[in-house]
């Protein structure tokens, strides 16, 4: 399995990049052969404080496979942990200790690619999710799955999301949801998070091909910018950090 | 669509708060301990309702001044009544606001502790405006010094989130009807939407707390109808977050609450995303 995975994100208008609370992983070009890969984003909540702290974490525990549905409790603990030392390893002022106590709170989105013929078997993927990021899978020109959201009405700025503060977390099976399928060559999975999406599954909706603008090769750092710039002033996308993963294997 | 304006550091809206401060402020406050008074019950209504606006923007270990804040005292004097470094000011960013309280107390306070139960915790409970009842209740005149700072504001934020008034009040003005006062402050408007006003109604009158109702049928007394009917519609995006917040608010629902809190107005407003799972 030869897999090419490229990451494209941007700020929220008018904040900086430092300010960008989405995370993803990896967070550089990879191309790499192998007989399985693993890659996730995430979208830390803006109303929530340290959430790309958060985020970041998440992403980076899913992509060295320690959020496995089996490793999965004993995992969030140790990241709850991380965080919190983190975040209070220096003293805050009054707000930012109020806020802090809150937690903070993150989707997760996060896809397993394998190839068994090479390790024994077919070609599979497996994804996980909490939240609104979505995976999308794409054979040519038609759209195979759109998981974990599949009609664009059902976005909002409500989501359940993964917390940093253990008390706020539902029970797993409430929160967590999951899917499988298996893979062509030249197949392509767009993980987005929910701006970007919401946009996808619109266009997609009335009948548009919005792969097109991501699956273009022109596609690099400045022509993404562009891209979302262009759909932010025409009203078309939410202004929000955008983050974009687009794997391809074959 | 009106009320539809992303709200930004670019582009802040902003809260006007009128204090009611007349004499009939030191009477018991009628839904809580009969020590404490109406007066009391303010303060703290208008202290929470600022530390809940600071935390929703506290980001990391900073504010970002998603809003502006003005709070307006009436009874004596009518003006600006922040205590502390901000006292005179009538328009005050919400950093500058976090950054400034004139004293911070410790309070306790009881929350989740995570496995279905409570644990009481010592909270910090920082304080901007202090109790006062003097003086009559000129509360048409305040909705004047609030239309003069606002149409200030608006002209410097023409196409900002609609400002917001909140009158925190026992409801009964001395200085005439405030009906034509209120028409004039919702008047004003940004490219948005017009100003909304908010009233919150603290009386003596004994009974449950009454949040965003749609009609006046079961309000107490004259000056609740009142305040009632000077009150404008949630708008509806302000309505679908209260809905998704687990609040029940008709679509005729009114920003008026009665013997209550307007905290979980704050939760309502939309400055990105807020995880259902955040209480």
């Amino acid at each position: 399995m030869h897999v090419y995975a490229d990451p494209f994100w941007l700020p929220k208008q008018g904040n900086t990049e430092e300010e960008y609370e989405d995370a993803c992983c990896p967070r550089k070009v990879t191309e790499r052969a192998s007989c399985s890969f693993r890659c996730a984003v995430a979208d830390g909540a803006t109303e929530t404080s340290f959430s790309g702290l958060w985020a970041g974490l998440l992403v980076q525990a899913f992509g060295s496979g320690r959020l496995t549905s089996k490793r999965r409790q004993e995992t969030l603990r140790s990241l709850q942990g991380r965080w919190l030392s983190q975040v209070s390893a220096h003293p805050l002022p009054w707000f930012a200790e109020e806020k802090a106590r809150c937690g903070a709170f993150s989707s997760l989105l996060g896809l397993e690619l394998g190839e068994a013929s090479i390790c024994g078997g077919g070609r599979w993927w497996r994804a996980c999710a909490v939240g609104d990021s979505c995976l999308v899978q794409m054979r040519g020109d038609a759209i195979l799955s759109s998981f974990p959201i599949r009609d664009s009405r059902a976005f909002n700025n409500r989501p359940l999301l993964l917390s940093s503060n253990p008390g706020r977390n539902k029970e797993a099976t409430t929160m967590w949801t999951s899917r499988g399928g298996t893979w062509e060559s030249e197949d392509a999975f767009y993980l987005m998070t929910d701006a970007l999406a919401c946009w996808f599954l619109t266009e997609a909706e009335k009948g548009q091909q919005p792969w097109r603008r991501l699956r273009d090769p022109q596609t690099g750092d400045g022509t993404f910018a562009e891209l979302i710039a262009e759909l932010r002033r025409n009203g078309r996308m939410r202004n929000d950090d955008v983050t974009l993963l687009r794997v391809t294997v074959d | 669509m009106p009320y539809s304006a992303e709200i930004s550091r670019n582009q802040p809206s902003c809260f006007v708060f009128l204090i009611d401060r007349s004499g009939s402020m030191e009477d018991a406050f009628g839904a809580g301990d009969s020590a404490r008074t109406k007066a009391d019950g303010v303060a703290d209504a208008i202290n929470r309702l600022l530390q809940n606006l600071v935390i929703k923007c506290a980001k990391e270990d900073a504010i970002r001044d998603y809003y502006h804040v003005s709070v307006i005292g009436y009874g004596d004097k009518t003006g600006p009544a922040f205590v502390g470094s901000l006292a005179g000011r009538d328009m005050v960013p919400i950093s500058e606001i976090g950054a400034s309280p004139a004293r911070i107390e410790e309070r306790r306070k009881k929350v989740d502790d995570g496995a279905g139960g409570l644990v009481e915790q010592s909270v910090r409970f920082p304080i901007w405006f202090e109790p006062v009842a003097s003086g009559g209740t000129p509360m048409c005149q305040a909705m004047g010094t609030a239309a003069g700072v606002l149409e200030r504001w608006l002209s410097q934020y023409p196409d900002c989130f609609p400002p917001i008034v909140i009158n925190i009040t026992d409801g009964e003005a001395t200085d005439g009807d405030p009906t034509s006062a209120a028409d004039k402050l919702r008047s004003l408007s940004s490219s948005d939407g017009n100003v909304l006003l908010f009233n919150l109604h603290l009386s003596s009158h004994r009974g449950p707390s009454i949040d965003f109702p749609d009609n006046d049928a079961g309000l107490p007394d004259k000056y609740a109808r009142l305040l009632f009917g000077m009150s404008s519609p949630l708008p509806s995006h302000i309505r679908s977050a209260a809905q998704q917040e687990g609040y029940a608010v008709s679509d005729g629902a009114r920003g008026f609450v009665f013997n209550g809190g307007m905290e979980s107005l704050i939760k309502f407003l939309d400055i990105g995303t807020r995880p259902s799972n955040l209480r």
